[in-house]
């Protein structure tokens, strides 16, 4: 019977698509490696900063405790509210603004990241109340 | 063709070992919008079980407190001198209050690393 093979595979390897995906995973590589490192908060420490802090009578005070409530000035205030306030009275000050950070024994380092991440974000000088 | 290949594999294997060596911690850090890079040299990790780690090494305050001023002889510039502290984001803050004053006391700059905030 004159039945033809079709679909012959060929033997022949093609270089440029092995090239090709190569090419993609070393792209992806690279981004990735950019992306991973870490960003981080500079913080200022006693004796070592050359930044004037204007002590103030003023300064505000964020409590913040053990489950990640926050109190401005001694009253409650959702985490959301505290960045509007926050940045307002940042925008209303002429002098760069300080507050003081007093968190409860125990609390997590994240709530007090968040305080310092708005101070960040606004340009205020915080300031860890820590006892020893 | 196949020297192009042959580089461009090479250069893939490199970033694929780099990008598993870059990872900072294992552990979960505090979120921030910073986007300052944190230093890499000078690193004291701080895991979910509260110990320090200088180098891979359980290290108390006062061991970390040797380490570092070894170190920071060694090195020669004492003004690029950062101590980086990775700490997992449930830890209490007083643990990372105790580096801080141990950097105050050498005089050297402190950073607390974080990762970008993720959006839930």
């Amino acid at each position: 019977m004159g039945l033809k093979k079709r679909n012959k595979v060929s033997p022949q390897f093609n270089m440029a698509s092995l090239t090709d995906m190569i090419f993609l995973l070393l792209i992806f590589f690279i981004l990735n490696s950019a992306v991973v490192a870490p960003s981080s908060l500079n913080l200022k420490l006693p004796g070592t900063s050359r930044s004037t802090v204007k002590a103030n009578s003023k300064t505000p005070d964020v409590r913040v405790n053990k489950s990640g409530r926050f109190y401005l000035d001694g009253k409650r205030i959702t985490s959301f509210d505290l960045e509007s306030r926050l940045a307002k009275m940042a925008g209303n000050s002429r002098d760069p603004m300080s507050l003081t950070i007093s968190p409860e024994e125990n609390t997590p380092i994240k709530h007090v990241a968040f305080i310092m991440n708005i101070a960040m974000k606004y340009e205020i000088n915080a300031i860890l109340a820590a006892e020893d | 063709m196949a020297s192009l290949t042959d580089v461009i594999f090479l250069l893939l294997i490199f970033f694929v070992l780099t990008s598993k060596l870059v990872k900072l911690s294992p552990f979960e850090l505090p979120e921030s919008d910073s986007k300052t890079v944190a230093p890499v040299s000078v690193v004291i990790e701080i895991g979910e079980d509260g110990q320090y780690k200088y180098n891979g090494e359980a290290k108390s305050i006062r061991g970390l407190e040797v380490a570092i001023r070894a170190q920071k002889k060694n090195l020669g510039n004492p003004d690029d001198f950062t101590i980086t502290i990775a700490a997992y984001k449930e830890i209490p803050y007083e643990r990372i209050v105790d580096v801080i004053q141990l950097a105050g006391r050498m005089r050297v700059r402190a950073i607390l690393a974080t990762q970008p905030i993720q959006e839930s």
